[in-house]
């Protein structure tokens, strides 16, 4: 045995001395080496075209896709084709579901369960539980059933990596690998999925920097809140015509906003902690391919809208009850809420949000998908607008934006608010299932908590000056 | 099944059962175990997907699958356990995702490689290939995208492709689900020992590099002898594969002949 | 509305605050990490890291020596010493300071952490070269023999480091000095003298009368039987073989010798041809495996093809597929024109 693991040893010890020998070159006379026989290889097998070019289609493409000059405009202008499409064409669904969902479907639930079970099971059950889901069906469904399909095409032909070459410059000025963009346009659907996507970076330090600031691309989670706020607080103050690309423009805005975010980040993390000068960067530019349009569809919403979907409806669901709870037990005749949000209160205010919204974004921790649920439910529940709901602590009915704008104006919103509710929904933690997805990625507690805290820090901040401006110049 | 059985089984699949688990797979109620390798953006998803009949989503961009999928298939009453490998342009390197790869090739021995080339940049593509076949004698290249060549103008002579790499050469569009059939078919034979691979070797000018090489792999025969892929050992112990260093020092390395010699007593 | 204008420069205050507590190099927090004394161990681990240097490079070692080297006073130097000796890693004899083999692998384990750092910042980080040396000398007291194991095992476990010294193993395994004899040299060849044998006496103060000394670079013009004709300093010098014998060197490997007729691929503009001659050393690890990859290696044909708005990536056709490069990386990648085969 004791010969054995000695002689083992000695093919280890033969091994270090030979590579002590052969010197660093051996990778690249093994390369050089393989190449040479795949090109024998494939000079006995392949034979291209004579007269023609080969993939002169997408060579033409690529000349215009990633010009110099049309490049970028191109870039923000399908961004915000997307969006508009989304926005305007999210709307009628909407109404219709939660028309069904809440309208119809919720009286009936709640008057079976009042039948046989006690008030408090039936208002956790029902106007808990249930009404958070279907409030979450109602607003993410249509949005994300027409999001992820478009940008799925755009994924599918090829489009996201002439985005990452496009952006690189920007990326390499601020010290970071120009595939993040990639990893940030994968954050656009999902943040947990962006940050695993960061595996494409080499390069340990850049990987980080990627990591820490894929929070910054609006994931799919926050998109209903910009596109709901910016319709209702942005939208209404532009004409009516212009409303629909008015809420676009704001929410492409913030989107772009939050790409600005990511590079000024970047550059302070590696001017920081994570120091260094900008590294190599290969990318592959693959060749344009047809997307397959029912096939997309099908793969997308399989595979993102009910997954991301199922998600949602499932953290809802817990949120749902606590929500209720929070606003049915009381202490001194004040419901739990009540006594948090007249807490925070003056906090809030200074920051140019209100307690709602710190509450609503502590409960919705797990997912984020369910923040303007609950704010318009603590909301109804605060001002003690029962005829609006089924009572208070109930997530109320939400038939027409017009309905939302006129309890979030009851509540005390302006302009302000919204702008800064837009905001904080672009930077503050990311979700739970995000935060665990750092942690499994760099396992370290130290990363995972910079990661979690620097965006709340940052939103903090610009939440507050952009307030502290407003008030001194705008009121 | 005894031991009496499986020296007489022609066509037993030769997978490596305790390392197949060490790496995660299950492979209770499979016959086979497939693995599925390539560049990024040849394809591979959707083939995988086809094969399947999961719905994974494939993107276009490159390192779009990065952790590993397994799904299942039937084929002439066997069944078959895929495993979706991430893609890579080389199994040379440091980075996690080559780790995943190669260490599955070589430690999980799969009955079967399928390795998915892209026909329209086949050149680059038979980097990855010709890196497999030394690791693996199991392999059935999956020559994909074939459209695209041909919307191209672009000819690959399959036959001669699949002479001089000594294994099958399946001509395919996945996306069209175009020779996937005939893919199926040559995993079969692969697996079942029907078809025997004379998988290319690379060949190296170097003396420096055949030297060195020899040199080790005389060493390492002495301890572990009729490995299969010796030089392919030899080489990653020359770039400090920790993976092998393991392997030798814990003498799982023997492991991986036994299951060798099996297929091969069986040809 | 005094308010918000109070609360605006006290946020701004905060944020001026926070700025000078944490700005590199300048700030509070770096500048109290700073001053922060080095410490005994440091000290005793860097004075054995000189004592095996010498040994390696057999040159005697003395305790004005290691003052100097650790820039410390000869009194700092004494503690240090007399203390590496209770230690029992050091003999003192007469003036001449030995490593005992306690006192060697101790220093070897540092200089492995040393070296294996150096060697991961140049691979798999993009700090700057000459920032390589100064974070390997700070963590190389730092890290713990399992955690120098562990980094080695994630970048491959490299032989050696950077500038091309060799990287001691786990078990402080060091090669011997790679080096032959003067008269076992070829023509045309570069070498450093890495030993002159100071036995017999008359030879040894031969080879010194020529001015020849260790650490001297040579270049070999002729080598027979009867006499033995190199390059040294610049001056032609011959030895006979019996003398030439006792000269021990080491072959210095020049990067390929590319030729005259070659540029670098950023130079190529777009639409231009050429074929790739070989990629510089200073683009190393993973960076360098990368491209390799992607198959740019010696001989293949490369065209640029697209650039983006600071011409900077530029895309490249590469063996059929499109592969967008850096600057930074195509300045270091070498080519020839071949416009001819257009």
């Amino acid at each position: 045995m004791n010969n054995n693991k000695f002689s083992k040893e000695s093919i280890l010890a033969a091994a270090n001395n030979l590579r002590w020998e052969v010197d660093e070159n051996l990778h690249d006379t093994l390369m050089e080496s393989i190449y040479e026989n795949a090109t024998s290889i494939a000079n006995k097998v392949v034979k291209y075209p004579d007269k023609k070019q080969a993939f002169s289609f997408d060579r033409t493409l690529d000349k215009i896709l990633t010009s110099k000059y049309l490049g970028f405009p191109i870039m923000f202008l399908i961004l915000a084709v997307v969006f508009w499409i989304t926005i305007v064409g999210a709307n009628y669904p909407s109404v219709f579901i939660s028309s069904v969902l809440v309208d119809s479907l919720h009286p009936i639930l709640k008057n079976f369960a009042d039948s046989f079970m006690p008030w408090w099971l039936s208002g956790v059950l029902i106007d808990g539980a249930y009404l958070a889901m279907a409030w979450v069906v109602s607003v993410m469904l249509p949005p994300m059933a027409i999001f992820f399909p478009v940008y799925t095409l755009l994924e599918d032909f090829g489009y996201l990596p002439r985005v990452a070459f496009n952006m690189d410059p920007l990326y390499k000025k601020v010290g970071a690998h120009g595939r993040q963009a990639l990893t940030m346009a994968m954050g656009f659907g999902c943040n947990a999925a962006g940050v695993v996507a960061t595996r494409v970076i080499d390069s340990p330090r850049e990987r980080l920097i990627a990591i820490i600031t894929n929070n910054f691309s609006l994931c799919n989670g926050r998109w209903p809140t910009q596109i709901l706020i910016a319709t209702i607080f942005i939208g209404a103050a532009a004409p009516a015509y212009l409303a629909g690309i008015a809420s676009a423009a704001a929410v492409v805005f913030i989107a772009v906003l939050g790409i600005t975010f990511s590079l000024v980040v970047s550059w302070g993390l590696s001017k920081t902690l994570l120091k260094g000068e900008a590294s190599a960067f290969s990318l592959e530019l693959p060749p344009y391919r047809p997307p397959r349009l029912l096939q997309t569809l099908y793969t997308s919403l399989i595979d993102r809208t009910i997954f991301v979907l199922w998600r949602a409806v499932v953290f809802a669901l817990p949120a749902g009850m606590v929500i209720w709870l929070v606003a049915n037990i009381t202490i001194d005749g004040i419901s739990l809420a009540d006594h948090f949000i007249n807490w925070v209160n003056p906090a809030a205010f200074i920051f140019g949000l209100n307690g709602v919204i710190i509450l609503a974004y502590i409960i919705a921790i797990p997912a984020n998908e369910i923040v303007i649920p609950t704010v318009l439910m603590l909301t109804v529940a605060n001002l003690g607008l029962t005829n609006l709901g089924g009572g208070s602590g109930v997530m109320f009915e939400f038939d027409s934006v017009a309905d939302t704008a006129q309890i979030l104006h009851a509540g005390g919103w302006t302009l302000l608010t919204g702008i800064n509710l837009m905001l904080f929904s672009l930077l503050h933690n990311p979700c739970s299932t995000t935060i665990y997805t750092i942690y499994k990625e760099t396992k370290s507690v130290k990363w995972t908590v910079i990661s979690t805290f620097l965006p709340i820090l940052l939103g903090l901040t610009v939440t507050f000056f952009v307030t502290q401006l407003w008030r001194i110049f705008l009121s | 099944m005894n031991s009496l059985e499986m020296s007489n089984c022609a066509n037993c699949p030769v997978h490596n059962m305790g390392n197949l688990k060490k790496l995660g797979i299950d492979m209770s109620s499979f016959d086979f175990v497939v693995a599925l390798a390539g560049n990024p953006n040849t394809g591979k998803s959707t083939v995988f997907n086809y094969l399947t009949g999961l719905r994974q989503h494939t993107g276009n961009w490159p390192g779009k699958t990065v952790t590993r999928a397994e799904g299942g298939f039937e084929f002439n009453d066997k069944k078959f356990k895929l495993v979706d490998l991430p893609g890579t342009y080389s199994l040379l390197s440091t980075s996690t995702d080559e780790e995943v790869a190669r260490d599955f090739i070589l430690f999980g021995q799969p009955d079967v490689t399928v390795i998915v080339v892209d026909a329209t940049r086949l050149e680059r593509n038979l980097n990855l290939v010709l890196q497999i076949l030394e690791i693996t004698n199991r392999a059935v290249l999956c020559l994909n995208l074939m459209d695209e060549a041909r919307r191209n103008g672009i000819k690959v002579d399959d036959r001669t492709l699949s002479k001089e790499l000594g294994i099958p050469v399946v001509v395919t569009s996945a996306r069209q689900g175009e020779g996937m059939n005939e893919l199926l078919k040559m995993i079969f034979e692969v697996a079942s020992g029907e078809y025997i691979c004379r998988p290319y070797r690379i060949k190296s000018n170097s003396s420096e590099l055949n030297d060195a090489i020899e040199k080790l792999s005389s060493e390492i025969e002495k301890e572990f002898s009729g490995l299969p892929n010796l030089r392919w050992v030899a080489l990653r112990l020359l770039e400090g594969d920790q993976s092998i260093i393991n392997a030798i020092r814990s003498g799982d390395l023997g492991n991986l002949k036994r299951q060798e010699l099996a297929g091969i007593e069986s040809e | 509305m005094n308010e918000p204008i109070i609360l605006l420069i006290i946020g701004i205050a905060i944020i001026i605050f926070l700025i000078m507590l944490f700005y590199p190099a300048k700030g509070i927090i770096a500048k109290v990490k700073k001053s922060k004394i080095a410490s005994k161990k440091i000290l005793i681990e860097d004075a054995l890291k000189y004592l095996y240097n010498c040994e390696y490079h057999q040159i005697v070692c003395t305790l004005n020596g290691v003052a100097g080297n650790l820039s410390i006073s000869a009194d700092d130097a004494t503690d240090i010493i007399s203390k590496l000796e209770s230690l029992g890693l050091v003999n003192a004899k007469k003036n001449e300071l030995i490593l005992t083999p306690d006192g060697r692998s101790y220093a070897l384990r540092v200089i492995r952490v040393h070296r294996l750092w150096e060697k991961y910042l140049a691979d798999e980080t993009s700090v700057s070269e000459n920032e390589w040396h100064l974070k390997a000398e700070e963590i190389e007291h730092t890290l713990t023999p399992e955690q120098a194991n562990k980094l080695a095992a994630q970048i491959g476990n490299p032989v050696f480091d950077p500038h091309g010294d060799p990287i001691p193993s786990a078990k402080g395994d060091l090669p011997v000095r790679r080096g032959k004899l003067l008269t076992e040299m070829q023509a045309g060849e570069f070498a450093n003298i890495i030993h002159i044998e100071d036995e017999p006496y008359a030879i040894y103060s031969q080879i010194i009368a020529e001015g020849l000394y260790a650490g001297m670079q040579i270049r070999m013009l002729l080598v027979t039987d009867k006499r033995i004709k190199f390059i040294a300093n610049g001056e032609e010098c011959v030895l006979s073989p019996l003398i030439a014998k006792n000269i021990t060197v080491g072959i210095v490997k020049l990067e390929k010798q590319i030729g005259e007729n070659f540029k670098t691929l950023s130079s190529l503009k777009v639409g231009e041809k050429g074929t790739i001659l070989g990629i510089a050393k200073s683009l190393r690890g993973q960076q360098r495996r990368r491209l390799m990859d992607l198959g740019i290696v010696p001989g293949t044909k490369i065209e640029a093809e697209l650039e983006s708005l600071t011409s900077d990536p530029i895309a490249y056709r590469v063996r059929g597929t499109i592969v967008a490069l850096r600057k930074q990386q195509t300045d270091r990648i070498f080519i020839k024109n071949s416009e001819v085969e257009n």
